[in-house]
């Protein structure tokens, strides 16, 4: 603003050859920046990539997380993607939409990034689509669970290595149906995400025969104290609980569920998000026996993953977590897609990604669907005490 | 029937909190016409301290010293609070100061502390259940029951009751009357404003083993604190005791009874006290000037 009123004094003072030249050379600059700007989008050996992760808010344990992970294959490749050097420019999602979008459209617009990656999340990442969609820029989704995301509102320009919520919920399902004789109940946060992994559950417990026994929603985000519902539990005459909480919600039902003493008769079974890092090390003991569905674990037993968490270790001086692996897996989709594409424009990375096959990741092999959602296996996993720590010990894989 | 009755103990518990915390916002606000946001700061204070101290697991020794830690940390916040508030009488800059001062105490805790969830166990002898009525029930939520009835006693003979109590009652309802004969109300300002402050971080600790430390919560809490001081009215102990009980038994056994409108019933109480009686259910005397 000072720079401009500055610039439009001295045009109107001095209507003479130079003052114009001055304006004219400004307005040349500023159009010759932006050109040098698009023009490296689109060749030479480096590539501009956006992380759009949240470092604030309630999500920010899960943002530092997915920054990490997307470091770690960074360094663990020379810092060089599909033989590209890589630049990231990292920025905050916050909490809600009304951090998150304009957030994207800075790095799309102004950073003039190749492809973006991140996004917790799901309404930022569904009030994302049509920005990216129309921008012809990838928007790699390493968390949002929407079903929407990869289903009736999908893009070519939006590709997931993450998870859809119904499809955690549903691995369970079967497993479920089969252990437990009886009822399940079914409680969950009243929000979309909620509705959706209980919905997906639900849809393939009943497909296997299983029965439920009640259900309900809690207020998002404004229960702290879940007696109430734990004895309406009880009263139900449940056999199994079935439920999906995150962050500090998740801490609270799950302390709660055992210091009411339901966890020693009833059961505990959630998707994976219920017990999954920093919520885990905070419920600690009171976890032990929860059983849930994720598609990775820290403790799977294969030369990658091994491989992944110590180096993890090492680098970050703790476990990794599913969202780690997510972002992870993001760099190496991203690593494949810049090799094979033709030029380093969004349009030929969305089209190299629908190419690339199976990726050898952490939390086994996993690959592209047709509407770019990740297919991948889900495995079943118990919490153990291990030695002080608690760990998700895998049970074995759901289908 | 016997689960209703465990319930509506779980929202004494919870009501026992509320008070201990609501009860500084509600004599500051009265008292001082101060709007004190910064109040669930200086309750995460009292939560953070408490994991600094007792981590996982500790004993009932280093519980008490958390517990003495956040109120004197809570107490030398809320002086603060109270000079800095004293230095503009306008009501708006007192509530962005106080606001500000939040935002800077929440931010500087997740700087330290991290953004991740913390929890926090009872003090060992305290961390089992107890059956009541055929049902598992925390002990250490019937410790803070205790506290709860125990401090609004100690509270309202107090306030009530003693020569200093009629100071403060006093300054609630004319601040220049009692300045006039001779008694230092900006002392009895700080002083309230300080004891307030410690006993919303103390809650802080307190409540720990319940509901945890994370960012965020401050918010939460504030907000409850509040709904209990609009309930309860303005400046006076009975109101807030009231008005947490009660806030406490909507939360609980009005979502025990109606879950459905589980989301609203706080406020659809909150509204319904508003309809009947504008000032609050107990308000002190005189202290909301019109």
């Amino acid at each position: 603003m000072g720079v401009l009123s500055a610039v439009l004094r001295s045009l109107r003072r001095t209507t003479t050859i130079s003052g114009l030249a001055v304006g004219a050379l400004a307005l040349s600059g500023c159009a010759g920046s932006s050109l040098d700007q698009s023009g490296s989008q689109g060749s030479g050996d480096e590539v501009k990539l956006g992380l759009l992760v949240p470092l604030s808010g309630v999500y920010a344990p899960l943002g530092e997380d997915m920054r990490d992970g997307f470091q770690l294959y960074l360094d663990q490749h020379g810092g060089r993607l599909g033989g590209k050097t890589v630049r990231v420019v990292t920025v905050d999602e916050g909490e809600t939409p009304q951090t998150g979008v304009p957030a994207a459209q800075k790095l799309v617009t102004q950073d003039r990034v190749t492809a973006v990656v991140g996004v917790v999340n799901s309404a930022t990442a569904l009030g994302l689509r049509d920005f990216f969609h129309e921008s012809k820029v990838p928007l790699l989704v390493a968390n949002a669970g929407a079903d929407a995301i990869t289903g009736e509102r999908s893009s070519p320009y939006v590709w997931r290595t993450s998870f859809a919520n119904g499809k955690v919920g549903a691995a369970l399902g079967p497993a479920v149906a089969e252990e437990v004789d009886g009822g399940v109940y079914l409680i969950t946060a009243d929000y979309a995400a909620g509705r959706e992994m209980v919905g997906g559950f639900r849809k393939a417990f009943e497909a296997a025969g299983g029965k439920i026994a009640g259900e309900k929603y809690t207020p998002f985000g404004k229960t702290q104290d879940y007696q109430p519902y734990l004895s309406a539990i009880r009263n139900s005459g449940a056999k199994a609980v079935f439920s999906f909480y995150a962050g500090a919600e998740a801490v609270n039902f799950v302390k709660q569920y055992k210091q009411f003493g339901l966890a020693d008769r009833i059961p505990l079974y959630g998707t994976g998000f219920l017990t999954e890092g920093g919520v885990l090390n905070a419920q600690g003991a009171s976890a032990v026996g929860v059983k849930t569905s994720l598609h990775y674990s820290t403790e799977l037993d294969t030369p990658i993953n091994k491989a992944f968490v110590e180096a993890y270790r090492t680098k970050h001086g703790k476990a990794p977590t599913v969202y780690s692996v997510q972002a992870y897996d993001a760099a190496a989709a991203l690593d494949k897609a810049i090799a094979k594409a033709d030029g380093t424009g969004g349009e030929d990375i969305a089209e190299a990604l629908g190419g690339i096959g199976t990726i050898d990741s952490p939390r086994g092999p996993w690959s592209f669907d047709a509407d770019h959602d990740a297919r991948q296996k889900y495995y079943l996993r118990e919490v153990r005490s291990d030695g002080g720590s608690f760990v998700n010990a895998v049970l074995g894989e759901l289908d | 029937m016997d689960t209703y009755l465990v319930t509506v103990l779980n929202g004494l518990a919870m009501g026992s909190l509320l008070f201990a915390i609501a009860l500084g916002l509600s004599l500051v606000f009265g008292m001082m016409d101060v709007l004190n946001l910064a109040h669930g700061a200086i309750y995460l204070v009292g939560a953070y301290v408490a994991v600094a101290l007792t981590g996982d697991g500790a004993g009932p020794a280093m519980f008490v010293a958390a517990v003495l830690a956040a109120a004197a940390a809570g107490a030398v916040l809320g002086g603060a609070l109270a000079g800095m508030t004293r230095a503009t009488p306008h009501h708006l800059d007192q509530a962005l100061l106080t606001l500000g001062v939040a935002l800077v105490v929440a931010e500087s805790l997740t700087v330290v502390f991290g953004s991740d969830v913390h929890s926090l166990a009872a003090p060992a002898p305290l961390d089992g259940g107890v059956q009541i009525l055929g049902q598992t029930y925390p002990v250490y939520r019937l410790l803070v029951i205790a506290f709860g009835a125990i401090l609004a006693l100690v509270v309202y003979r107090l306030v009530e009751r003693s020569r200093l109590g009629a100071v403060i009652r006093a300054t609630v309802a004319d601040r220049a009357m009692v300045s006039a004969l001779g008694i230092d109300t900006g002392r009895v300002l700080v002083g309230v404003f300080a004891a307030g402050a410690a006993l919303a971080a103390v809650g802080g600790v307190l409540a720990g083993p319940i509901l945890g430390a994370q960012p965020g919560l401050d918010e939460k809490v504030l907000l409850l604190a509040l709904v209990v001081v609009v309930v309860g009215g303005l400046g006076s102990v009975r109101g807030a005791l009231l008005g947490a009980v009660l806030i406490g038994q909507v939360q609980a056994l009005g979502v025990a009874l109606l879950p459905e409108y589980a989301s609203f019933l706080l406020f659809a109480a909150m509204a319904a006290v508003l309809l009947m009686r504008p000032a609050g259910l107990l308000p002190a005397p005189t202290a909301v000037r019109a």
